[in-house]
């Protein structure tokens, strides 16, 4: 008797399990501190304005509505807990500065006005500005990526070569210490008298900051590239070029990254500010103009896409990196 | 002649302004398609010959004639098989047996040269583990990619240097047994210089057994291994000539140790 309960019981509870453990995953999914978040910043919106001018409340309601759509899909997509958590809750940072944005400027006032502008200003700037932003985002990119890739292509083999004959590696170590030690903003005044152009001037000092950490990077690579994986490359009796590009190279991978990780940060802070110095065009060049205009709208917008470009950037180099180094643990 | 005819071998290293002589006047030869093992404690110099072999290292006297030529360098006849690091980490096992077949066929093409790394990693029974990376394999599973790789490069001969000495005692008789029914169906068989400082798996192993004694590094005995092929580990270490023949290389071994130490402790 006791057994045949057992068997019918039992199925039952299991279901019962089941659906509870799928409610508190609803639950956890899609009940979160950050939908509240939302409906405060969607709700603030229709607070009376203190402001004389245009607030674009508008564009900070759709704006926000845009990311909450998105956030409800990632939701439902996001496998990982984790992940998950981690999305939301830079979305939640997100919702909370706008909303104390929005208190302090369009509604409360307690920020200078002419300093600080709403948000929906920035949006509406943002998208009205479009083009422009764009142009200059083509403009900064295509001179990093010129100097950057110029300076990869010429430090890498030049690091291979330079490590693999340890004798002049260990000067060139050196020297290339001296020279990357060497700010390489200074370099733009003697660029300048050098060299035709602003652009031409940014790619040089951008092939300079990038050239010496991936020079260095690739050396220390090669130098400490194991004996033992040098001694199975041997007795495997591969050729010299086979030797430095399918072994070396791969070998001493981790070192360059270093080298082109640090080449590119420092390429970032050097174009913009060298933007700022001198440039007719670049994102430096949009936000010190606007400044100089007290056009602070347009500075904040120019704030806002650096952070994004460099962002973006970052991203796509982690994942290349990831994707070339994916045979370490 | 011999296969391999090793002369006089000298290696005197010199190491923070002190030499020390790893190898002094070794001498033996090895024939086409004979599988010698070279035993003997730590600091016999037993590796320090292996390098010498591969074309890693040269001598300081002496010299090595393989088919007759002397040594100068690493070679295309000459397949290696490390303990640690033969396989490259960041090519997957299949790549790595690839990586090898082109060093010595660089006529073949990238399709061909990927069939035959499988049809290789299908002999040490990796078939499945073929498009994974060095990391994501056990010691022993990268031994087998090691060997895939050695024989599939074909060479004459094939050196080892204590290539199951990492391994866990259960997987290094299975590799042993997988190694010498690859070596046993091959034709013609390849010649085998495997270095180890395990008495058990020289003897299952071998044809014959070349023991070494250090300070310096010398050969001690040559011992011809008397056991017919094709050897079964099981019926072999129950037979009377095989616990005789182990206890005499056993003691052979002690006393050398001994011997150079004066008779008291003995750490091995």
């Amino acid at each position: 008797m006791n057994i045949q309960t057992k068997t019918i019981a039992a199925p039952e509870i299991d279901i019962e399990k089941k659906s509870s453990k799928i409610r508190t995953e609803f639950f956890r999914r899609y009940f979160r501190v950050v939908h509240a978040l939302f409906a405060v910043l969607i709700l603030i919106q229709f607070l009376p304005d203190q402001l004389t001018t245009e607030t674009y409340s508008s564009y900070a309601i759709w704006f926000a509505v845009g990311v909450e759509v998105f956030t409800l899909v990632l939701s439902a997509l996001i496998k990982k807990p984790a992940s998950l958590n981690l999305f939301v809750d830079i979305v939640a940072f997100i919702y909370g500065l706008l909303i104390a944005w929005t208190l302090a400027t369009a509604k409360f006032n307690v920020l200078k006005a002419a300093l600080f502008p709403p948000p929906g200003k920035v949006l509406w700037q943002f998208i009205g500005d479009y083009d422009k932003i764009l142009t200059n985002i083509q403009s900064s990119i295509g001179i990093i990526l010129q100097g950057y890739l110029l300076a990869i292509v010429v430090a890498i083999p030049l690091g291979l070569f330079l490590g693999w004959s340890a004798r002049l590696g260990s000067a060139a170590t050196y020297i290339s210490k001296f020279l990357g030690a060497i700010p390489p903003i200074v370099y733009i005044p003697y660029g300048i008298a050098l060299l035709p152009t602003f652009r031409s001037v940014s790619v040089f000092v951008i092939f300079l900051a990038t050239f010496w950490p991936v020079l260095a990077g690739t050396m220390s690579g090669v130098m400490n590239v194991e004996k033992k994986t040098i001694d199975s490359a041997k007795v495997l009796n591969v050729g010299r070029f086979t030797m430095m590009f399918s072994v070396i190279l791969p070998a001493s991978l981790q070192q360059i990254f270093i080298g082109c990780n640090q080449g590119l940060t420092v390429s970032f802070v050097l174009l913009t500010s060298a933007e700022m110095i001198g440039a007719q065009s670049g994102l430096g060049y949009y936000i010190k103009n606007y400044s100089d205009f007290g056009d602070y709208t347009r500075t904040i917008v120019g704030l806002i896409v650096v952070g994004i470009v460099i962002v973006f950037i970052s991203f796509i180099f982690n994942r290349i990196q990831k994707f070339l180094l994916r045979w370490k643990q | 002649m011999s296969k391999i005819e090793i002369n006089n071998l000298t290696v005197n290293y010199t190491e923070k302004k002190k030499s020390f002589t790893a190898l002094k006047n070794v001498s033996f030869s090895i024939e086409e398609g004979e599988f010698v093992s070279v035993i003997g404690s730590s600091g016999c110099g037993k590796s320090t010959l292996l390098s010498i072999l591969e074309g890693i290292n040269s001598p300081t006297e002496g010299e090595i004639l393989i088919n007759g030529e002397p040594v100068t360098g690493t070679g295309s006849d000459r397949g290696v098989v490390f303990q640690h690091y033969s396989l490259f980490p960041w090519m997957t096992a299949r790549k790595n047996v690839a990586f090898g077949i082109k060093q010595v066929n660089k006529t073949a093409s990238r399709a061909e040269r990927y069939q035959l790394a499988d049809e290789f990693l299908q002999k040490v029974g990796l078939e499945q583990f073929k498009n994974k990376y060095p990391s994501q394999l056990s010691g022993g599973m990268q031994q087998r990619v090691a060997i895939a790789r050695a024989l599939a490069m074909d060479t004459d001969i094939l050196l080892m240097d204590e290539p199951f000495g990492a391994i866990d005692a259960k997987n290094r008789t299975i590799l042993q047994e997988l190694l010498l029914e690859l070596w046993e169906n091959a034709t013609p068989r390849k010649t085998v210089v495997f270095v180890t400082h395990d008495i058990d798996e020289a003897i299952f192993l071998s044809d014959k057994i070349v023991m070494m004694t250090a300070n310096p590094g010398r050969v001690y005995r040559e011992i011809k291994v008397p056991f017919d092929r094709p050897r079964n580990r099981i019926e072999l270490v129950q037979t009377k000539e095989y616990n005789k023949f182990r206890n005499e290389l056993l003691a052979m071994f002690y006393s050398d140790i001994v011997s150079k130490i004066g008779g008291e402790e003995v750490v091995l």
